[in-house]
C-alpha cells in the first residue's frame, strides 16, 4: 500500500466510514496517520474531558462533523449533582477560533448555554445540523439564534432536554428564505408555539422528512400540518386530544391516509385513547413506534393498535400493554429489533409485566436485538428460554422494578438466568443488570462476555471478587457503571491498568475510600479521578478511611479539568 | 412479618437505607419470604400509619416500593442520597406523574410577596428538581439544601426553602429524606437567607 500515491490512499479511506476503523487506520503507519487525519471529517469523542479542543482540531483540519458526550451516563437519573460539568461552550468557541468549517454537532448530556448556541450560529457559515440529546441549560432563545442565522439548517433536534420555555417567537425566526429544512423535533419543549408559523414553515420545507410535535400542537393544527407535509417518513405528534368538531377528526384520518411515507411514529404526549384511530392508516407500514410517552392508554388500547403494525422493528412502549399485549406482539411483530418496556405508574393494577411477557416475545420474535425491559419479576427460568431462543442480543438490560429481588418461584439470586445469557448471547455489547445477585453472576460475565463493552451494576454482589471478575475477563470493556455495591478498595485498585483502556468507570454508594482514591489518581497519571463531596463544606479535606459517596475515574490526555464545582475534586 | 414491619418502622424514622436494624443480615438475606409479596407492601403500611393524610394507597405504594430494596447494608452506611430506582430519566418520569391522577399540590408563598403559587410536588422527583422549579418560578436564587453553605454576601435577591409540617412546625427542607418529605409537608415557603 505504501507504493501508491496519497491520493489512492485517500481515496480509499473515503470508503470507511466508522469511526472504530478509521482509527485502526491511523495506527497502522505514520504516512497513513497523517493522510486519514487530513481527511477525517466525522469524529466521536464519548467524554468531552478526554480530549482538548484545541488538539482535536490541530489533528483533523478537515474537521466537518462532532460527536460529544458530556456527563456520565448516571446523570440520567439524577445521581450527578448540579453543576457538574460538560460545558460546551468552550468546544464551540476552540472551533471558532480554529475556523472550522463545522457543519454537524451532536451533544449528549451537556451544559449548552444559549451564548453557546448564539456563537454556535454565527460562527459556522456552512452549520447544517444540531442534535441535542438530554442537554439542559439553554433556553428558546438559544433557538431563535440558530434558526435565524443558520442560513443552510437542515436538521434541529432536540431530544429528551431540559428547556426553558421564554415564550418567545423562536420559530418565526426562521426566516423566509429557510427552505432547506429535513428534520425539526421539539417535543421536549413545554411551551406553546405559533402554529400558523410552523405551518408556513412546513409549507416552504419541501424536503422535510421528520417532524416531533410538542404538546402544545392541537388536533386540528396537527392535520394541517401534516396535509402540507405528505412526503414525511418520521411523525411526532405532539397533542391528539379529542376535538369537538368530529369533522376535525374525520379530516385528520384522511389526511393520514394521503402519508404513503410515514414510518416511524411517536409522541402522543397528551392523547384520548379513543383518537388513536387516525392513526390506523399508516400503521401497517410503521417501522418504528415510540409510544412511551403516552401514558394513560390502557392496555387494551394498546393491543388493538399493535394488531396493525406487522412490519415493526422497534416498538417503545409501557408496561400497562401487559404480558398479554406481549403476546399479542410477538405474533404480530415477525421483524422486531428492539424493544424498551417502560413502567407506568399503574402500581395497584395486575397488568404489569413479568418474565413472561418477555418470554412469548423471544419466543415470537427472532430478529431481536436490543432490550429494555422495566418488570415487577424475572426468573432464571424465563432467562434461560430467552438466551435461548434469543443469542442475537446485542444490547440486554432488565431493571427489574424491585432492585433486589430474587427469582419468585424458587427464591434464588438471577445469577444462573444472567448466566445464560452472557453464555449465549457471545455478540452482547451492552447489559444491565437487575435483581438479586451475587459474586457469581460476575464470573460468568467475565467468562463468557468476551464483546461486552457497557456494564450497570446496581445493588449486586457479595464481595470484592465480583468487580475483579468483571475487570479480568471483559476485555472489550469501556464503560463500568456500579451503584449500591460491596466493591472496595481490593477491586479498584488490584488491576489500576485497566482503566486506562476503558472510557469510564462510575461508582456510587460503594465500599471504596478516599485513600484508596488517592493511591489510584498517583499511581495513574492518565486517569482524572474525581470525587464527589456534596455534604461537607468545600474546605474539609476529607480522612482517607471515609467512604467515598461517588467517584466518577475517566482516561485523558488533558489533565485536570479546571471547569470543575467545588464539590468535585480531582485526585 | 411483624419483625419486617418493626425492621421497616425503624428504617422510615431513621433514613431509609441506614442499616439501623443491628440484626446485621447478611447481604443475601431474603426479607421476601413469600415470593409473592415484597417488602413494598408492609412499608406502605407503614407510611399510611405514620401520614394519616395520604390515603391514596397507590401513592404509599409507589414511595413504599421505592423505599424497598433496602436489602443490602452494611452496618456503617448511610446514603443521604434520594433512591432513584428504577433507573428511568427524569424528563420520562415527569411525564408519567402528570399523568397518572396521583398528584400532591402544595401552597407556596415567597417572603414578601402576599399571592402565592401552587406546586405538584409528585412532578419532582428529588430536592434538586424541587429547588430548580422553584427557583425559575419564583426568579430567584435559592439554596439547594444539599450544600451547607452560607452566602458570603447577603443579598435580597438569595433564600432558603422551609416547609410547615404535619405538626405546624417550620423547618429547613433538606434534611430528611425525599420520600419522608413528601409525606410531612403541608405547605413550603421561601424565605429570605439572612433570616435562617
Amino acid at each position: 500500500m505504501n507504493y501508491f500515491p496519497d491520493e489512492v490512499i485517500e481515496h480509499i479511506f473515503e470508503y470507511v466510514g466508522s469511526h472504530r476503523d478509521r482509527n485502526a487506520l491511523s495506527l497502522v503507519c505514520r504516512s497513513w496517520y497523517r493522510i486519514e487525519r487530513c481527511t477525517r471529517e466525522k469524529v466521536f469523542i464519548g467524554n468531552c474531558y478526554s480530549i482538548t479542543p484545541e488538539r482535536l482540531i490541530q489533528r483533523f483540519p478537515s474537521l466537518k462533523s462532532l460527536t460529544l458526550k458530556g456527563k456520565p451516563h448516571f446523570a440520567d437519573f439524577s445521581l450527578v449533582p448540579h453543576g457538574w460539568g460538560g460545558f460546551v461552550y468552550p468546544w464551540i468557541e476552540a472551533l471558532a477560533k480554529g475556523k472550522v468549517g463545522l457543519e454537524e454537532l451532536r451533544l449528549k448530556r451537556m451544559v449548552v448555554s444559549d451564548e453557546s448556541l448564539e456563537l454556535l450560529s454565527r460562527a459556522f457559515p456552512n452549520f447544517k445540523s444540531l442534535v441535542l440529546v438530554s442537554c439542559e441549560e439553554f433556553t428558546t432563545d438559544g433557538l431563535a439564534a440558530i434558526a435565524a442565522n443558520c442560513k443552510r439548517l437542515r436538521e434541529l433536534d432536540l431530544q429528551e432536554n431540559e428547556v426553558d420555555d421564554h415564550k418567545g417567537q423562536w420559530l418565526s425566526c426562521f426566516p423566509d428564505s429557510c427552505t432547506s429544512l429535513v428534520s425539526l423535533n421539539f417535543a421536549c419543549l413545554k411551551g406553546e408555539i405559533n402554529t400558523g408559523v410552523l405551518e408556513r414553515l412546513v409549507a416552504r420545507s419541501p424536503n422535510l422528512k421528520s417532524l416531533r410535535l410538542n404538546r402544545s400542537v392541537p388536533l386540528d393544527a396537527l392535520q394541517r400540518i401534516v396535509a402540507r407535509a405528505p412526503q414525511l417518513v418520521d411523525l411526532g405528534v405532539g397533542s391528539l386530544v379529542h376535538d369537538p368538531a368530529m369533522e376535525t377528526f374525520a379530516k385528520l384520518m384522511t389526511t393520514m391516509n394521503k402519508c404513503k411515507s410515514i414510518t416511524s411514529l411517536s409522541g402522543f404526549l397528551e392523547v384520548t385513547p379513543r383518537c388513536l384511530t387516525a392513526m390506523y392508516p399508516i400503521l401497517p407500514k410503521l417501522t418504528s413506534l415510540n409510544l412511551s410517552y403516552a401514558a394513560g392508554i390502557p392496555g387494551s388500547d394498546l393491543i388493538k393498535l399493535i394488531r396493525h403494525c406487522k412490519k415493526l422493528q422497534r416498538l417503545w412502549i409501557m408496561d400497562s400493554i401487559g404480558d398479554k399485549g406481549l403476546g399479542v406482539v410477538a405474533n404480530t411483530c415477525k421483524e422486531l429489533q428492539e424493544l424498551r418496556v417502560f413502567p407506568s405508574d399503574n402500581i395497584g393494577q395486575h397488568a404489569a409485566v413479568t418474565e413472561k411477557g418477555l418470554v412469548a416475545i423471544s419466543m415470537g420474535c427472532p430478529k431481536l436485538h436490543s432490550l429494555l425491559y422495566f418488570c415487577h419479576q424475572m426468573t432464571n427460568a424465563a432467562l434461560i428460554t430467552v438466551a435461548k431462543n434469543c443469542p442475537n442480543f446485542i444490547r440486554f438490560r432488565l431493571a427489574i422494578l424491585d432492585a433486589t429481588k430474587p427469582d419468585p418461584d424458587t427464591n434464588q439470586p438471577l445469577d444462573e438466568g444472567f448466566g445464560a445469557i452472557v453464555q449465549s448471547c457471545r455478540r452482547l455489547r451492552r447489559l444491565s443488570l437487575s435483581g438479586q445477585l451475587t459474586d457469581k453472576v460476575f464470573l460468568y460475565i467475565g467468562m463468557y462476555a468476551e464483546q461486552l463493552e457497557m456494564l450497570s451494576i446496581a445493588f449486586a454482589g457479595e464481595s470484592d471478587k465480583g468487580m475483579l471478575y468483571v475487570l479480568n475477563g471483559c476485555k472489550k470493556l469501556r464503560k463500568l457503571e456500579i451503584r449500591d455495591c460491596p466493591f472496595g478498595n481490593t477491586a479498584l485498585l488490584t488491576d489500576v491498568g485497566k482503566y486506562e483502556t476503558m472510557r469510564s468507570l462510575w461508582m456510587s454508594s460503594c465500599e471504596v475510600t478516599v485513600g484508596a482514591c488517592k493511591v489510584l489518581a498517583m499511581k495513574m497519571p492518565r486517569l482524572n479521578v474525581e470525587i464527589f463531596n456534596e455534604n461537607e463544606p468545600a474546605d474539609c479535606e476529607p480522612d482517607d478511611v471515609q467512604k467515598v459517596e461517588k467517584m466518577y475515574l475517566y482516561r485523558t490526555l488533558a489533565g485536570k479539568r479546571k471547569d470543575a464545582p467545588e464539590y468535585v475534586w480531582t485526585l | 412479618m411483624e419483625e419486617m414491619v418493626m425492621a421497616t418502622l425503624d428504617l422510615i424514622t431513621a433514613s431509609p437505607h441506614s442499616s439501623s436494624s443491628s440484626s446485621s443480615s447478611p447481604t443475601t438475606d431474603n426479607n421476601n419470604n413469600h415470593p409473592s409479596s415484597s417488602s413494598s407492601s408492609s412499608s406502605s403500611l407503614c407510611l399510611s400509619s405514620i401520614s394519616t393524610r395520604r390515603t391514596d394507597l397507590s401513592t404509599d405504594l409507589r414511595l413504599g416500593l421505592s423505599l424497598s430494596p433496602s436489602h443490602y447494608s452494611t452496618p456503617s452506611r448511610e446514603q443521604r442520597s434520594s433512591f432513584d430506582w428504577p433507573p428511568v430519566k427524569s424528563t420520562l418520569r415527569c411525564t408519567l406523574v402528570e399523568k397518572s391522577q396521583i398528584s400532591l399540590f402544595v401552597k407556596v408563598y415567597m417572603e414578601g410577596i402576599p399571592i402565592g403559587r401552587k406546586l405538584n410536588l409528585l412532578a419532582h422527583h428529588n430536592y434538586h428538581a424541587l429547588v430548580k422549579a422553584l427557583a425559575n418560578m419564583f426568579r430567584t436564587t435559592i439554596l439547594c439544601p444539599d450544600s451547607h453553605q452560607l452566602p458570603l454576601i447577603s443579598g435580597n435577591n438569595v433564600h432558603v426553602l422551609t416547609y410547615e409540617d404535619q405538626e405546624g412546625d417550620w423547618m429547613m427542607v433538606g434534611d430528611v429524606p425525599w420520600e419522608m418529605f413528601l409525606t410531612s409537608v403541608k405547605k413550603l415557603k421561601i424565605t429570605r437567607a439572612d433570616r435562617c
